[in-house]
């Protein structure tokens, strides 16, 4: 039972200090504008942060208005700085509720999807 | 020379592509994730490592009373495109006060899933399986079975993303269960009807897709849940008797494991008189060795 357990606990502190080599799903860490948020103003772009850097090729936001009609400048890209940063600009917004729709492709090709909505509220 | 690099960048990006098809692998329907339950079985046919499962309670039924310590493990892998196997086992301690420590592994249990059908866009998925006690495997200092007991169920799982804008505190809630009917192979034995299911709300969840409401890790990544493990027998003299525990916990999801703890309440005295408690390690081997698992020996994930 003892070597059991002192086995189990090996494998345990292996897990714990695996993470800062290895890659996995890029999740949605959080965005900018908000998640479900109310702003006052337009932003100038929707900006998110994933858990992982994002492959710049396969990775997009797409923001719709109420209509679903398609509203960015289809200019999304990964921040210089940080992979993990993914930016698409929007026009002078009115007020009303967007969708983000974003797809990604982590560096090690994981594919993840989400959307979120935020309102403008002028 | 621009042909050559052209032809390159294009060969990468087919390689990613191609990659990219064997993604969304542990517990994804849309944009949901079903983490991996600690009592029941999720309905997802992936590459998972449950690595240890400890449990600990104190028995005093007809016997002598003891303090049993469990640790399991369970593996599964994806063999064909949704279809899975498994292998699962638990070595049990018992310390018994006033006699000698009795202590070895279980029965084996083998499984094989399937996931029937998924919608992404309502959060659902249904599975099918077959689990399979393999009778005499086990230690006989521990009780173990001699006789193997075949169980096929069917496993679900919902999200609530329907909920509208206005019951967006709702939209996190997630159930999954399963439902088997076993046949144990000796004659004396009861079959029995193995129920469960998990009510889980998904704090990651609301703050990636439904709304930030400005919460910190460690508690952006936790998942509280109460499980319901439920067995009612049938015939041989003991039908209609229910057993099972409910069991209130959390799951914390990291990119990489996930570890949940919960307490095991026993519903009634045939259940056990002592509250347990559970805590177990989910290791994401598709995130950790992509190269190795988080898609099927043979084809392809759709």
């Amino acid at each position: 039972m003892k070597q059991l357990t002192l086995n189990m606990t090996g494998v345990l502190l292996l897990l714990l200090g695996l993470p800062t080599f290895v890659t996995a799903h890029a999740n949605l860490d959080h965005a900018e504008p908000k998640v479900g948020s109310t702003v006052n103003q337009s932003p100038k772009e929707v900006k998110i942060w994933f858990s992982q850097s994002v492959e710049p090729a396969f990775s997009t936001i797409e923001v719709f208005d109420s209509a679903e009609k398609r509203i960015d400048k289809k200019d999304s890209h990964v921040d210089k700085a940080d992979k993990a940063i993914l930016i698409v600009s929007v026009p002078e917004l009115d007020a009303g509720i967007y969708k983000v729709v974003w797809h990604v492709v982590s560096v090690d090709t994981h594919k993840t999807h989400g959307d979120f909505k935020f309102t403008i509220k002028k | 020379m621009k042909i050559k690099r052209l032809a390159l960048r294009c060969a990468a990006a087919g390689a990613l592509l191609l990659g990219a098809s064997r993604a969304l692998a542990h517990g994804y329907v849309g944009d949901r994730f079903f983490p991996p339950t600690i009592s029941t079985d999720d309905p997802f046919a992936v590459d998972e490592l449950a690595l240890p499962t400890v449990s600990v309670v104190k028995n005093s039924g007809d016997g002598p009373s003891n303090w049993e310590w469990d640790s399991g493990f369970e593996f599964d892998k994806e063999i064909l495109p949704h279809f899975a196997i498994g292998i699962s086992d638990t070595y049990i301690y018992q310390h018994f006060r006033h006699l000698p420590t009795a202590q070895g592994w279980d029965n084996l249990t083998l499984t094989a899933k399937y996931e029937l059908w998924q919608n992404d866009e309502h959060e659902a998925i249904v599975a099918v399986g077959l689990e399979s006690d393999i009778g005499g495997t086990g230690s006989r200092g521990v009780g173990r079975a001699s006789f193997s007991t075949l169980t096929p169920k069917l496993y679900f799982g919902k999200g609530f993303a329907e909920f509208g804008d206005q019951l967006w505190p709702l939209q996190p809630f997630a159930v999954t269960g399963e439902v088997g009917q076993s046949f144990p192979t000796s004659a004396a034995e009861p079959n029995a009807l193995e129920w469960g299911f998990a009510v889980e709300y998904s704090l990651p969840y609301l703050q990636s897709h439904v709304k930030d409401i400005g919460l910190s890790k460690p508690f952006a990544n936790m998942i509280p849940l109460v499980e319901f493990s439920m067995e009612t027998t049938e015939n041989r003299g003991q039908g209609g008797l229910t057993t099972g525990t409910v069991n209130p916990g959390v799951l914390w999801e990291t990119n990489y494991f996930q570890l949940g703890v919960e307490a095991n309440i026993p519903i009634n005295r045939a259940s056990g008189s002592h509250v347990g408690a559970t805590i177990q390690m989910w290791i994401f081997i598709d995130d950790l060795f992509p190269k190795i698992f988080g898609h099927p020996v043979f084809g392809e994930r759709s």
